[in-house]
């Protein structure tokens, strides 16, 4: 019995040998005749299993040789890949996929007049400026799970404080507010002071920033209500989205994106490749901002505002909005009826998806596993939120 | 003169040795951290970092030996312990301080489900099963382990997918059955959605536009297109198959696992073989892991790790447990295998391939299906109509 099953393991052994695999015969790491199987053939065998390196030949990893910095080039940015392919929600959700046509999105059909949609972690939350509604979407089915009313001309929509935001396009602005752990009613408008037309919204830490169509609106969250606006309008030209990379908020304006100081003072513009920027996304390290007229994206390195590439054609043709699920950025394209997708990282071209035709993709949010699109629609009846 | 002497010496001694014993950032000149030999204040975050994660010991306690070049040996260490870290720090379960790895059947949470659960899927928020016995999939909430829903009407209900926001679940019948679940909707009988797929479909896969199948016997491969209407058009293919079981989709092509022919061939979008690999008997449910197509083999008890971009196999992992391993499932840093035959699950960690441990599911519990959501592994137990929490 034991002669038995000494003898299969033997037998797999050696077809792992022929076969190239993880040998174990003596001063040998893996496929590495020239690596000792010591304490560091681990971290080789680690790299190589992970594709981080091929070796040096199919059975050599020359381990005493140096390394350029070519060659490190490539190592860490495999290294960086495979951490954010494997640590993803998407890797455990056994999720490789690409949506590949709008047959296979899944659509959550909404009242017509969807805007702009953030995710809290679990639901989806629209601003409907139709109905003057939001509306909270469960992620994992699509299911609509509650209808908030009372949001006059809603736009934007951030998930911070325990809280849903919403702003109100109207003139002046409002902000509004949801507790999400209360059964479904009309929203408390918290300010109603804001600057003309809010559109965008961000939030810093401490208060909510809104983009309007004037100014930029400085909101501090209060015991009581209303909270206490600060508009800000030296320098703005028309702004559109607002986002914050963790230092200082950025608001996309005319044709243009700035960065502001904590006061709303600008402290940089960066000029467009193209006019009437979005809805931007931050990456962890870049800006993307989507240019409505001329469909190009600009990547915008948030540390020193420097342009490190403007994205063209993949299918744009009128960009709207951008988000980032960690490994992907997309961006709507309203004009063309789908979404372009680039990987982040490299800002190599995924390829563009058709949304459907009429579909009128416009915002975008991430909740890690998927992406989800509002789908403005064009028959004045219904709109839909659609899972990419 | 000589007391100050030792005095002034004492003090430094007592300096350096606070900043190694705290291990805090020195702020006598020329240091970082621990090391004395840094002197570019520009660089020295970035050796703190690599030093506080445990990236790099130093070349001492107290050097780092900064203009020093780096073997591809050590370079080697250095980018492995950085994927580590990384993995283990970004992960949902680093955050719930959920570092824990289950040890026993006693620990399990167990969620009673139909019986025979087979196998099952994540949607993100809730696990899916598929209990053959009753011809049912159950519905369980991942947060709490609740019993949310139970669908009925799925004949021979076997796998799961969770994909366009539906749950879709092979009929292991002849001719196969898929059928649908609008997850939004009260719970009550699935929609069947195509019932001409090849004989007893056992593993499902999505490559982002269309529905695959495995289907065991007769040996075949259906192509199942969504479309507005039903039935859904089904191609099935049966060139070169003998008895397909499982399927994995690796962000570019459809693998499926051949159970009694011992391969694992990956496919083109047409459903023809495009590579063998010639892995153990009895092979069953795969798993991919963002790199590597890991293929547990009932046969032999073993489990073959593949290269997906090339077909080459990597290792055959053997021992740690392995008897009858049937099914798989990566949660971003362990693979886990279920042992059929020995009521065990055997757990690897994905990177480097070495052995975490085989932990007993229950005496008679036969554990089938895996899944993760991501914070945890869930098995099916199909000998004690069980879902587990692992």
């Amino acid at each position: 019995m034991r002669l038995g099953a000494g003898f299969k393991k033997v037998l797999v052994v050696t077809a792992a040998v022929l076969l190239g695999a993880g040998g174990w015969l003596l001063g040998n790491c893996g496929p590495f005749t020239d690596v000792a199987a010591d304490v560091f053939c681990p971290f080789v065998l680690e790299i190589f299993y992970l594709g981080i390196t091929t070796g040096t030949t199919a059975t050599t990893y020359d381990p005493s040789g140096n390394v350029t910095r070519l060659q490190m080039a490539a190592f860490l940015s495999r290294s960086v890949d495979g951490v954010l392919k494997r640590g993803s929600r998407r890797a455990a959700g056994e999720q490789f996929w690409t949506t590949g046509n709008e047959t296979v999105l899944g659509v959550t059909t909404l009242p017509f007049g969807a805007n702009l949609v953030k995710s809290d972690g679990a639901d989806l939350w629209v601003a409907n400026s139709s109905r003057a509604t939001v509306t909270r979407v469960r992620a994992s089915d699509g299911k609509i799970l509650e209808t908030w009313t009372g949001a006059t001309s809603a736009f934007g929509v951030l998930s911070a404080i325990g809280s849903i935001f919403s702003t109100g396009r109207t003139n002046p602005g409002a902000v509004y507010r949801i507790d999400p752990s209360q059964p479904a009613g009309v929203v408390t408008t918290v300010a109603s002071s804001v600057g003309v037309n809010t559109g965008g919204i961000a939030f810093d830490g401490a208060r909510i920033w809104t983009a309007n169509s004037n100014s930029v609106s400085i909101v501090t969250p209060g015991a009581s209500t209303p909270w206490s606006v600060t508009t800000v309008t030296a320098g703005f030209a028309g702004p559109n989205g607002a986002i914050f990379d963790g230092g200082n908020i950025w608001v996309t304006d005319g044709d243009t994106i700035k960065k502001l100081d904590s006061s709303g003072a600008i402290l940089l513009t960066v000029t467009s490749s193209a006019t009437e920027p979005m809805f931007p996304a931050y990456d962890g390290s870049n800006i993307w901002v989507p240019n409505f007229i001329g469909g190009t994206v600009d990547v915008i390195r948030a540390s020193s505002g420097a342009r490190l590439a403007t994205l063209t054609s993949n299918g744009l043709f009128g960009a709207i909005s951008a988000s980032f699920d960690g490994q992907r950025v997309v961006v709507t394209d309203q004009a063309n009826g789908g979404v372009s997708l680039w990987k982040a990282a490299d800002l190599s071209p995924i390829g563009f998806f058709s949304t459907g035709a009429g579909s009128n993709p416009y915002g975008a949010a991430s909740d890690g596993l998927n992406f989800w699109l509002t789908l403005q629609g064009t028959n004045g009846v219904t709109s839909a939120l659609a899972r990419f | 003169m000589k007391g100050k002497a030792v005095l002034r010496i004492r003090a430094i001694l007592f300096l350096f040795g606070a900043v190694l014993l705290s291990g805090s950032t020195g702020l006598l000149s020329a240091l970082c951290g621990p090391f004395t030999d840094v002197s570019d204040a520009a660089f020295c975050p970035f050796v703190l970092e690599i030093f506080y994660l445990g990236i790099t010991t130093g070349t001492t306690a107290t050097t780092y030996d900064p203009t020093g070049n780096v073997t591809r040996l050590q370079m080697a260490a250095f980018l492995s312990r950085t994927v580590d870290g990384a993995l283990k720090r970004g992960g949902r379960r680093a955050s719930l301080d959920q570092f824990w790895t289950t040890q026993n059947a006693t620990v399990l949470g167990v969620t009673t489900v139909g019986n025979d659960p087979e196998l099952l899927a994540s949607d993100g928020a809730d696990v899916w099963v598929a209990c053959s016995g009753n011809s049912l999939v159950a519905r369980v909430r991942s947060s709490d382990g609740r019993l949310l829903e139970t669908w009925t009407g799925a004949i021979s209900a076997h796998d799961v997918l969770s994909a366009m926001g539906r749950v879709i679940v092979t009929g292991y019948t002849s001719p196969g059955q898929l059928y649908q679940i609008d997850p939004t909707q009260a719970a009550g009988a699935v929609t069947t959605v195509a019932s001409n797929l090849g004989n007893r479909p056992d593993g499902i896969v999505f490559d982002g536009t269309r529905v695959w199948t495995a289907n065991i016997l007769g040996g075949s491969v259906s192509i199942v297109t969504p479309g507005p209407s039903l039935p859904w058009t089904v191609t099935t293919v049966t060139a070169g198959f003998t008895s397909p079981m499982g399927a994995v989709f690796d962000g570019a092509n459809v693998w499926v696992t051949d159970y009694n022919a011992g391969k694992l061939f990956k496919l083109d979008g047409s459903g023809s073989i495009l590579q063998t690999v010639t892995v153990d008997g009895l092979a069953a449910n795969p798993v991919f892991d963002g790199s590597n197509i890991w293929v547990p083999c009932g046969g032999n008890s073993s489990v073959f790790v593949v290269r997906a971009s090339s077909g080459a196999i990597l290792a055959t992992l053997i021992e740690n447990g392995l008897n009858d391993s049937i099914g798989a499932a990566f949660d971003g840093q362990r693979v886990l295998v279920t042992n059929l035959g020995g009521d065990s699950v055997s757990l690897w960690k994905a990177a480097d391939l070495t052995a975490i441990g085989t932990f007993a599911t229950g005496t008679g519990s036969a554990p089938v299906g895996a899944a993760s959501d991501g914070v945890n592994f869930w098995v099916a137990l199909s000998g004690t109509a069980k879902l587990a929490r692992f």
